[in-house]
Formats: structure tokens, sequence, C-alpha cells
């Protein structure tokens, strides 16, 4: 019964759409709400181990057969357990964000419009994707789930599909993140190719270079998803859609899938040799670009976007270093207060009118959200004493099992989360210079429901501060059955050295007076380097490709077959003229010299004796020429 | 006599319509309708009376016909004829149902346009039952007839020109094949056109030269209809020309026969040869793949973009018959291969015939297929809208839709014989996702043109015929047990009997 929990979400999903013709703002809410609950409580029966009694896990009910070969099937695991709470609890204060922010009434003010209901739909659907690609457990399964989560994000970020961009964007963050998911294909074919079976256990049974093919698969996958390098950019396409999507995309979902599974297959993963190096050159690579990225850029979603590749680079970086439930509790605490910083950015914008953090400072006039907003931006500063901070000294930590200076580097991507963290902070809710000023005419006050789902995340994050408390941290360790990596006091006051600096540069690079936006050499760093435009640089070469093969087929191929056309018909043509008058002349030629031998022999009958017996003559002759032609050999 | 009742049956509502003028188009339709349905129910029982464990060849009828070529009329199916043959019947029904293309004028001739669809049924569901190589012969070329009368009286464009160059190209296909089938019928001690007699005895197995070039012309003759490239190229034209509901027959029907083709003649009668030059067909195909997608991907007219991802899809399905067929020791990739397959064919003609009633729709409304004048019509036609989502979705191989089921086996099949042509495939479905998002986009998304002001959605025999061929997309792909079943033995058969 494994299998309910997945299943709720993406079949009750429809009936949110269908049902919106009655449903209010209220009504839609309550709904999804309760979806999202129900699928909380299923996670938490299976968690608690209550289902065992009545096969809720593990048992025959978690399989599910398309034929001998093809089978899909569900299992629990540490990382799954982790997830299968956390996408629908952060899903959850997001749906009803959305339903206040996002979804528009009718013209009877009463009802939902269809683009609003379709919105919470595909939320709770997108929730019941994950749910089927965390407890996967196998291959094939993963792959069902993950193309789904892929298409999902695809629906939501088209949701405003009436602009321009927005489409291209959508399609641009599907197509980056599916040529990663090609490497699932290939790592699910390799282990089909040396188990005949697709199930993890198989994955875990393969060797040699088979082994090899699949990890790099799985790997290739994961850093697509996970917007690390090269394929960061289609975060920043996603910032098209909705900010509800991008909280959920960030914190819980579709970015998460690929942190997800390097935990989930960790042990397997690590026997490769090259894994361990290869992902934390990759997790710290990002998670220092990101940085920067972070430190110039002027869009407050993009911002947000950038300091997404950057955590989600340092929880690489732990799996890397062999510690993979440190990742998990980073991606805990991440997801709390990532959701709840895009939802902050969601208001600010609502107030001045566009994400460019150069228009806002809205302290004065959102004091409360303001306030809420700190304690988020201080979690991702890495502040004490909040979890994150925890989490990601214990990510430094890690990477120092493995070196020193690895270590230095991954306090130093701290440093700048704390830079990136504190510009946002400050730029989005600072105090302005006068009240009032930046605010758009006509803006409303955020909803109850709104400032509702900000506290909870804000809440989640706060109440997280007691992972600093040793009892507490050992407890989870112990139910997360965790390794823990050796700190070193002088490492940690280093880091919050880094956090430190960092904040006090972002208060420096924020005053009054200082532009937000990048200028100069700063523009194209702050746009990732470049990344978005190389990436649309490939498929435009593709694009142009395509056109040069398209009229290749259309002039060159077919030209075969036009040519093959043109050469019947002149044949037919030369046939109908010289042929025909071959055929005519080759009979026509036989009977004139049948005629002509004919009067030649009625010539020889002349009646005169010498000529006969001349002629008797010359046939003695031929008939002794050859009999002596037979006699000589 | 189940099947020789559900071949006989269009073929006699054909007679009846073409023998009086007493219909009119509507009686028409719907007598046309009714008898296709019956057509499909007939093979519907016969698949529930299939027996997967069972002989491999069921529900077989001969009859003497000629016995001193050992020519009979012999009918019956293994899990691969019956799974095509049943989804060919479905698009039948769904394409004379679906209103046909007369840009809204009242057109005299319709009665004969259903007599000609039902005609086509009739011998298409001929080809898939027949048991017997002469008769199979006879059912193909008669498909190409017609098929020549519906796109070139029907179709618009320049349909005569269309037709003629599909005929013809086709036809020389079929001239091969004939030659090849007297090749094969020749290599009899005690010549027989039986195909069990043929698959039994494996007349031409270590004949060389011989048993190459009959091959060849198998294959050739196959490849022009299936379309291979380069031999691909009348298939664009006679699509856009044609009429949208024909389109939909052309890809999802008559392009299975190639594909068919090959798994019933070059693959069951002569593995061997096949084997050795396994290698070559996989190569080809992989071309196709890689190169339709890329070509479709550069069109900017919505039916030829169409046309191009069947040749592409037509490669995946290829491809999994090639791996069936290579000389390798590993049965259950081949298997799996050769599954996906078949798997693919009945995938692709229940979404290629959607989409292309799709473009009939398109052509319907506005008479134009160029989608760069089009745009914004998600608010505008919404149900036509969702129709579409989902068709191309499931034609990029999105899971939970049927085409995953097929290109996944496919895909892992051959990875395990020829890893790097199962790398270079999986290109392919990321272009072909490239190119139907930008369609989706072009057409659907972003600003309503002005003059698609008036541009009506779906009407009821539209969305009720797209609802039953979307059933059937989303249950193979969410519970394909029951078309995997069928299948599966006749792959087991096919790849482990040699």
């Amino acid at each position: 019964m494994l299998w309910s929990i997945p299943l709720l979400p993406l079949l009750l999903a429809p009936l949110l759409y269908w049902r919106r013709r009655r449903a209010g703002r209220t009504a839609l809410a309550a709904g999804a709400a309760l979806i999202l609950l129900i699928d909380l409580v299923l996670a938490g029966l299976a968690l608690a181990g209550l289902g065992r009694l009545g096969g809720w896990s593990d048992g025959a009910f978690s399989v599910y057969r398309w034929s001998d070969t093809l089978v899909l099937t569900l299992g629990r695991s540490t990382a799954s357990d982790v997830f299968m709470v956390m996408v629908p609890l952060v899903a959850l204060p997001i749906a009803l964000f959305a339903t206040w922010h996002d979804v528009a009434l009718r013209d009877d003010r009463r009802t939902a419009d269809a683009a609003g209901s379709r919105l919470l739909a595909l939320l709770v659907a997108f929730v019941g994707a994950m749910q089927l690609l965390v407890l996967a457990n196998d291959l094939l399964t993963l792959l069902i789930a993950w193309e789904l989560v892929g298409a999902c994000s695809w629906a939501l970020i088209s949701h405003k599909w009436g602009e321009a961009a927005v489409g291209r964007d959508a399609a641009q963050a599907f197509l980056v993140t599916r040529s990663g998911d090609l490497g699932l294909y290939i790592a699910a074919a390799a282990v089909f190719a040396g188990t005949g079976g697709f199930g993890y256990a198989d994955l875990a049974a393969l060797d040699g270079p088979l082994l090899q093919v699949a990890v790099a698969g799985i790997v290739l996958a994961a850093a697509a998803k996970s917007a690390q390098l090269p394929f960061s950019a289609w975060l920043f396409a996603a910032m098209s859609g909705p900010v509800p999507v991008s909280a959920l995309l960030h914190a819980a979902t579709m970015v998460a899938v690929g942190l997800y599974l390097l935990v989930r297959l960790e042990p397997t993963l690590s026997t490769v040799t090259w894994f361990m190096p290869t992902v934390i050159g990759i997790g710290l690579v990002t998670a220092l670009a990101a940085g920067v990225v972070g430190t110039f850029q002027g869009h407050a979603k993009k911002l947000l976007a950038a300091s997404t590749s950057a955590q989600y680079g340092l929880m690489w970086v732990a799996v890397g270093a062999g510690f993979p439930g440190v990742a998990l509790l980073h991606f805990i605490a991440h997801a709390f207060m990532k959701a709840g910083l895009f939802l902050s950015a969601g208001l600010a914008e609502h107030q001045s009118g566009s994400y460019r953090l150069d228009g806002m400072r809205l302290g004065r006039c959102l004091p409360g959200v303001a306030a809420t907003t700190l304690i988020l931006s201080l979690a991702l500063a890495g502040m004490i004493p909040l979890g994150a901070a925890w989490t990601k000294e214990q990510i430094v930590s890690a990477a120092g099992v493995h070196g020193t200076w690895l270590a230095l580097l991954a306090a130093l991507a701290g440093g700048l989360s704390a830079l990136y963290a504190t510009r946002f902070q400050r730029l989005a809710y600072g105090r302005g210079e006068r009240r009032g000023k930046s605010r758009s005419s006509g803006a409303v006050r955020p909803s109850q429901a709104e400032l509702g789902a900000l506290r909870l995340l804000a809440a989640g994050t706060l109440g997280l501060s007691v992972l600093w408390w040793p009892a507490a941290n050992r407890a989870v360790s112990d139910w997360l059955a965790m390794q823990r990596p050796p700190g070193h006091l002088w490492m940690l006051l280093v880091s919050l050295a880094l956090v430190l600096l960092g904040i006090v540069a972002g208060i420096v690079m924020t005053r009054q007076g200082r532009p937000a936006e990048p200028v100069g050499w700063r523009r194209p760093v702050a746009d990732w380097f470049g990344l978005p435009a190389l990436t649309l640089s490939v498929a435009a070469n593709v694009t142009r490709l395509s056109g040069v093969l398209a009229r290749f087929d259309n002039d060159v191929v077919d030209a075969g077959l036009r040519g093959t056309a043109r050469i019947g018909q002149r044949l037919a043509r030369l046939n109908a003229t010289r042929g025909e008058a071959l055929s005519e002349g080759v009979p026509g030629g036989f009977s004139y010299l049948a005629e002509r031998g004919g009067h030649w022999a009625r010539r020889a009958q002349s009646g005169q004796a010498h000529h006969y017996y001349a002629a008797i003559a010359a046939g003695l002759v031929i008939v002794l020429a050859i009999l002596m032609i037979g006699v000589q050999p | 006599m189940i099947l020789t009742l559900a071949l006989g049956l269009p073929m006699l509502g054909a007679a009846v319509l073409a023998g009086s003028s007493r219909w009119d188009a509507r009686q028409a339709r719907w007598l046309a309708a009714g008898v296709a349905s019956l057509s499909l129910l007939l093979l519907v029982i016969a698949w529930i009376g299939f027996d997967p464990a069972g002989p491999r060849f069921q529900h077989v009828d001969e009859l003497r016909w000629v016995p001193s070529l050992g020519v009979a009329w012999r009918v019956g199916v293994d899990g691969i004829a019956l799974t095509v043959a049943t989804m060919s019947a479905l698009l039948f029904v769904a394409t004379i149902v679906y209103p046909p293309d007369s840009r809204g004028e009242p057109r005299q001739d319709l009665v004969q346009y259903y007599a000609w669809l039902l005609f086509l049924q009739s011998v298409s569901l001929g080809v898939f039952l027949a048991l017997d190589l002469l008769l199979f012969y006879v059912f193909f070329d008669l498909s190409l007839v017609g098929m020549f009368f519906l796109i070139g009286r029907w179709g618009h464009g320049q349909p005569q020109i269309a037709a003629l160059k599909f005929f013809l190209y086709t036809f020389a296909g079929s001239l091969l094949l004939l030659l090849a089938i007297i090749g094969l019928y020749l290599s009899l001690d005690t010549p027989s056109f039986d195909m069990r007699v043929l698959i039994e005895r494996q007349p031409l197995a270590g004949s060389g030269l011989y048993a190459g070039l009959v091959f060849l012309a198998l294959m050739l003759g196959f490849a022009i209809k299936t379309p291979l490239v380069p031999l691909h190229t009348w298939l664009p034209q006679a699509h856009v020309d044609a009429p949208g509901p024909v389109s939909a027959i052309l890809a999802g029907v008559l392009l299975k026969m190639g594909s068919y083709g090959m798994i019933r003649l070059p693959l069951a009668m002569m593995p061997e040869t096949f084997a050795r030059y396994a290698p070559v067909v996989a190569i080809v195909a992989l071309v196709a793949i890689v190169y339709g997608a890329l070509v479709a991907l550069g069109q900017g007219n919505l039916k030829r973009r169409i046309a191009y991802t069947s040749i592409n899809h037509m490669g995946y399905t290829v491809l999994g018959i090639a791996v069936a067929a290579a000389f390798a020791d590993n049965v259950a990739a081949r298997q799996l291969a050769l599954t996906g397959a078949t798997v693919e064919m009945v995938a692709h003609g229940l979404i290629t015939g959607a989409l292309f009633l799709i473009c009939g729709s398109f052509w319907q409304r506005t008479g134009d297929y160029d989608f760069g004048h089009y745009g914004g019509l998600a608010r505008q036609a919404p149900l036509l809208t969702g129709f579409s989502v989902l068709a191309m979705f499931a034609s990029l191989g999105m899971p939970a839709l049927a085409g995953f089921v097929a290109e996944f086996q496919i895909f892992a099949g051959t990875f395990a014989i020829y890893p790097w042509l199962a790398v270079l495939g999986v290109v392919g479905i990321l272009i072909t996702a490239a190119l139907f998002l930008d369609m989706l986009r072009r057409l659907f998304f972003g600003r309503l043109p002005a003059h698609l002001g008036e541009f009506p959605d779906l009407g009821r025999s539209e969305w009720g015929v797209l609802t039953v061929l979307a059933l059937a997309i989303v249950v193979i792909g969410v519970a394909p047990q029951f078309l995997l079943a069928p299948i599966e033995a006749a792959a087991s058969a096919l790849v482990g009997g040699r």
C-alpha cells in the first residue's frame, strides 16, 4: 500500500481542476490542503511502520508487474523517508500561499478561474510524482517519475503561457533537464544489460565497465536536475514560472531530486573510484560560481535561483565526501528557508511591481514580512543559531575529511551565501529612505493566508535551531543512521568568520545609493557567466542544423527520386522515337533482305549450261576444301 | 472464422456503399462506422480468446484455393499480428467517425470516400492477418490502390501528384517484394506459399548469395514502405496533401506494414541471413532516428513535421527488430527489443493517428498548416490544446503514456547488444522533445493572432474520437500488461526459436 502515497495526489489532482466551476479560493485551498494532509498522514503511517501489520510496506503490495522483465517496485529507505515527509510538508504552505497570491477570480468575484485551479491541481500532482520518485525501488519506476517531474515543471513554468517568452523558457528548462535524463535511460539499460533486471539491487550487483556507465549516467541525470554545472542555466529560465512554483521546485521537488538520487544510491555509486572526486568537484565549483553569481545578481528570483545551485552544490560536496546523511539534513534546512524566501520575494514583487531588487527596500512598508524574512535570510547566510548553520558547518567538516583546503573552499562558499543573503534581505526588505516611496500605487496588502504560509516556513527554519543542541542532533543522527564528520573548533571559527565577513560585505554593497543592478563586467558574471547564452546557442545551432538538413532532404535526397522519375520519362521518350524505329526497323530489314535474296536466287536460274557447270565446279571445290580441312588433323 | 469475418465485413460494406447510389453522406458514415466497429469488435473477441501460452498461430482459417500452386486462403494470428491488427481496426473506426476534410463545402462523393476507407480497412487487416505469402502480397498491393484514390480524390494541394508519387514509389518496393517472395517460394522442395511451412522449414538457411539477394529484396521492399532513410521522400508529400483522417491511416496503419513485414518475413523465415546483416540494418535505423528527428525539427509546416517524426519513430521500431535479429546470446535483451518494437508500432499508430487527426482539425478550420501563422490558441480552444499536449507528450516518450513503454524497451534491449547505437539513438528522444515543445509553444502559447478570433474548439465527434485514442494511449502507458502478454509470447517464439 506504499502505492497510495504517490497515487493519492496524482489521482485526486484532476478533481481540483474539474470541480473549479463551483469552487472559490477557500474551497480550492481546502481541497489542496486536504489532499496534501492525507498524503502527509499516509507518509507518517508508513514511516511509523504502523501499516506493516496490514502489509503496508515492503510487502508484495509494493510490486506492480508490467511483464516478467518490467516490474515496478516501491520501497523505503532513509532518504525516501525524509523526502516522503518533507515534500507534502513544504508543499502545504506553498499551496495555501498560491491560492491567494496567484489564483485569480472570475468575473463573479467568487469562483477561481481556470488558470488558478490548474496551477493548484498541477502543484498537487507534482507532489504525487515526487512521492513516486522518492519511493521508487528500481530504475524503471525512477525514470517514470523522473520524467513526470520534468513534465510537471514544464506545465507549471508555462503557467502564464500568454506571455511570449514563457513558452520558450519552459521548453528550455524541460530540454536541459531532459538531456540529463538521457543518462538515466542509459543507466537503466546498462543495469539491464548486466543483470537482466532494473532494480536498485541489480545496480548494486553490477561491476566492471557497465557499472561505470551506469554511475556516469546517474551522475549526469542528477547534475542536470540539481542545476549543477554545466546545466545551471535552466534555473534562470525556470524563473518565468509563478513564485509558488519556484518555491516548490527549489525547495523540495525538481532541483532536489538530483540530490535525492545521489543520496539514495550513494553506497553503490561510491564504489566507483572517480565518483568521489567528480561529485565533490562539481559541487564545489558550482557552489563557488553560483555564489559569485548571487553576489552580483539584481533580480530577486534569479539571486535566489543562483543560491539554490550553490546550496545544492554544498550538498553534493557532502555526498561526495561520503556523508549523505549530512546532505539530507542540509536539504531539510534548505527546503524550509528557500521556500520561505521565494514566497517572500513574491510578496515583494506584488508591492513593488517587479522583481528588480533596485526598486524594493520595503522594510518600512511591510515590517512584519521584513522581520520574518530576516530569519530566513539569516538561515541562508548560515548564521548561528539557526539549524541551517549547523548543517552547513557539518558539510564543511565533511569536506575537511578529505583535505583542509576543501573545507576552506566550502567555508568560502558559505561566506558567499552570507553575502548574497544579506544583499537579498537589505535590498528587498531594508529600510528605504522615505516611507511609502517604493510602494507602487494600488498594491494590496498581503493576505493572512500568504503571511501565514510565510510564517509557517519561518517557524520551521527557526525550529531547526534545535540541531545545535547536542542531544537533539545526536538523536537525529541516530534516526537517520548517519555518520557524523569529525568537527574542529578552529574550522568552525574560520567558517563563522567568513560568514560575518560576508554579511559585512553584503551591507557595504547595499548601502543607500549603490545600484543593485550589475554593471560593466559584473553583468555577464551575474548572468551565470554567460551560461544561459551558451545553452541557447547550442539550441540555436541544432535548430540551424535541422534547417540545413530539412533543405538537404528536400533538395538532395528527394532529387534522387525526382531524377529516377526523369530518367524513366526520358527512356520512355527515347523508346517512343528511336526504340520504336529500331523495333520497326529490325523486322523490316529482315523482310527486305529476304526479298533481295529471293531476287538473287531467281537470277541464278539463267538456263545457260556454262553457268551451271561453273556453279558445279565451284561447289566441288568447296566440298573438297571442307573435306581437306576435316582430314588434316 | 472470426478473422475471415473481421476482414470480410468491411469489404462487404465497401461493396454495399459503392454498389448503390441511394446513400447520402450521413448514412454512409454511420454504416461505415458500424461495419468498422463490428470488425474491431470481432478482433477484440479474437484477442480475448487468444491464449499467449497456446500454439504460435491461433484462430487459423484455411480454405483450398489453388492447390497446384500451394496457394490457399490462410489467415491466422500470433500475438504481434493480433495487436497490430486490432490497433489498425481501432484507428479505422476513429478515422471514419472523424469529420472528413471538406473545409465546410458539401461534397457529393463522400459515400465513395467511406467505401474506399472500408476497402482499405479490409485489405490492411488482410496484410496483418494473412498466413499465406501470396495473399499477403495481394493485400499489400491492394492497400496502395485504396490509398492512391483516397489521397488523389479527397486530398488538397497537389493531391494527384502526391498520390502518384506515393503509388509509384511504394509499388516499386512491392515489385522487389514480389521477386523475393517468388525466391522464397521456389526454394522449397514442394513449393508452397504457406507462411507456417516457410517458418518451420527455413529453406534458405545456409544458402549464401541466393539468401542474401532474397533478403536484400525483402528489406528494400519493406524499407520503402516503413520508410527508412533515404527511401522516405514519398512520405512527407503524401502526408501534406492527404486529408487529415487519411494521413492518420497512412501513418498509423500503412507504415506498419513495412515493419510488420520485416518481422513476419525476414525475421521469421530467414533469421540466419538477417543476423548476418543485422548491424547494417541497425545502423540504417539509427540514421533514420536521428536524421528523421532533426529534419522534423527543421520543418515549418505542421503536417510535414509530424510526418518526419514518423520516420524517427519507425526508426525505433526497425532498430528493435534489428536487435532482435542480431547474432547474440542475450536472448532476454533481444526479446525485450522485439517486444518494444511491436509496442512502438501500436503506440505510434495511436499517437500519430491522433496527431494527424488533430492536423485535420486545423486544416478544417483554417486551411493552413504553417504554424508560424498560429499562436495563443490555448484559451480559444482548450480541448484541442489538451489533446494536442497529451498526444505530443506521448510522442516524445513521456512515461505513463504509450510511447515510453515502447521506447524504453527498445533502448534497454539495444544497449545490451549494440551499446553505442543505443547511446546515440537516445539522443533522438531529446530532439523529439524539442520539436514538440516548440510546436506546442507556437500553436497554443503566446498571443492570439487577430485572424484566429473565430477559431472554434473541437466538435463533438472530434473530441469523442480523440478521447478514445487518448484513453488507449494512457491505458497502454499505465497498464500495458494486456498488450505485453501476447506480444511477448510471439517475441519469444521468434527470438528464442532458432
